[in-house]
């Protein structure tokens, strides 16, 4: 009745912000980002790309509360660069190695479809769904006997509640 | 900046096998997350039963519709949420309706498979302008994968005998698999690096003979073996990765495999 709806955990609301950039009071060049509706597959591939960043002291993020739909990312700067800067450089990097990886993708099927060894051959699915073997009979234990089969109860006309 | 390095191992229809190479850990998971639960497909979400004399109760039956795969090439295109729609309840924009009706006349037992589902246009469809959503649908779109090809097996529903029936309606709705797996385009990835353990990620349990109760997988010939006595390199990385990608049929696996850019769209905030 009052749950809230599914998709919530990976929408953004209307007029929600899909990013709040703290930045810290204690430590230099640092910033707490949360990023709203996301989870472990960006704040992990956000994490590893801003490590391999010479500029970053120090990235980690968490997912605070697996049932809150955000994370946390934290990012310290040796100071050339702001970190909220600096994360859409890492967001920019990864669009690039995506989209690199795209082209690689693309290349490769169209050489295998091109081989001709692609779909043609190798079938679609279907036929190694184990045929014979699971194919349906009358005679679901394959005894033939012992329940009776289909005959025994074939031409009583009890239970016909249509 | 990281250049991936791409290889097509085996390809087929609704199965991909490849290998990833100079990309690091994180980005390869990633790509196997989004594969698994981001990508959107159609499955049957209401189902309005009419009739259900089968020794099934109605719960049993919605639950295995649900599950069953719909053909849903170029759903991102194709199709609308239903949220993001501007119709009252479901239209033919959002949703796709898809009915049943089966009876026992027979005196040996019926199969009600995923044969028996039929797509059926909107009441209303037609009556306005086509969107240019339904455009972009080929024609089985909604219909269950592999619907009267030949050498598929159907799903199987319920099995009826003489005098039972089973007659609902089904409405299709978009969605992904984080709010319900049956969304999910894949039934299988397989995800696999360091094929030796040469990184330590994972301590193995034996009897007596570590060696001889591990054996190794096909992936191992594709690395080089660790030296007898070599020492442990504690700042090694994996950066190679062995996928293996096996859809359900509602999106091809060349379909999956390729909409992983959808990522892009989560990092342009
Ligand atoms: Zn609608």
């Amino acid at each position: 009745m009052n749950a809230p709806d599914r998709f919530t955990l990976f929408v953004l609301d209307e007029g929600e912000a899909p990013v709040e950039v703290n930045e810290d009071t204690k430590i230099p060049n640092a910033a707490t980002i949360k990023i709203l509706k996301q989870d472990h597959t960006l704040g992990n591939m956000l994490r590893a790309q801003l490590l391999s960043m010479p500029q970053v002291l120090f990235a980690g993020y968490k997912v605070p509360h697996p049932l809150h739909p955000y994370f946390l990312l934290k990012i310290q700067t040796d100071g050339s660069i702001a970190p909220d800067l600096l994360l859409s450089e890492a967001c920019n990097q990864l669009i690039g190695t995506l989209a690199s990886l795209e082209g690689k993708f693309k290349r490769e099927f169209a050489f295998k479809e091109a081989d001709g060894a692609g779909l043609g051959a190798t079938g679609v699915g279907g036929a190694g769904h184990g045929g014979a073997a699971f194919a349906t009979s009358d005679d679901p234990y394959g005894t033939g006997a012992g329940t009776g089969g289909t005959a025994s109860w074939g031409n009583r006309d009890d239970y016909l509640d249509f | 900046m990281n250049d991936p390095i791409l290889r097509i191992r085996k390809y087929e229809r609704d199965r991909v096998n490849f290998v990833l190479e100079n990309v690091d850990m994180a980005f390869a998971n990633s790509l196997r997350r989004v594969m698994m639960a981001d990508l959107p497909t159609v499955a049957i979400d209401i189902v309005e039963i009419q009739a259900n004399t089968t020794v099934l109760p109605d719960e049993f039956i919605s639950h295995r519709l649900g599950m069953i795969p719909l053909v849903s090439s170029n759903c991102d295109v194709a199709m609308r949420y239903t949220r993001d729609c501007n119709c009252f309840e479901n239209c033919a924009f959002c949703s796709i309706i898809l009915v049943l009706n089966v009876k026992c006349h027979d005196s040996t037992t019926m199969d009600v498979t995923s044969n028996h589902l039929e797509v059926v246009p909107h009441e209303d469809q037609g009556m306005e302008e086509a969107g240019e959503e339904q455009v972009k649908r080929i024609e089985k779109f909604g219909s269950p994968v592999g619907k009267n090809e030949p050498g598929v097996e159907p799903i199987l529903i319920c099995k009826i005998r003489k005098g039972q029936e089973l007659k609902l309606k089904c409405i299709v709705k978009k969605g992904i698999a984080k709010e319900h797996a049956k969304w999910s385009p894949c039934s299988a990835v397989s995800f696999e690096y360091d094929p030796h353990n040469k990184l330590r990620h994972t301590s193995y349990w034996f009897e007596t003979d570590e060696r001889a109760e591990w054996p190794l997988g096909e992936n191992a010939a594709e690395e080089e073996a660790p030296r007898e006595g070599e020492p442990f390199d504690f700042n090694a990385k994996p950066s190679k990765f062995y996928f293996d990608v096996e859809t359900d049929g509602s999106l091809g696996a060349q379909e999956v495999v390729m909409k992983v850019r959808i990522i892009v769209s989560f990092l342009s905030f």
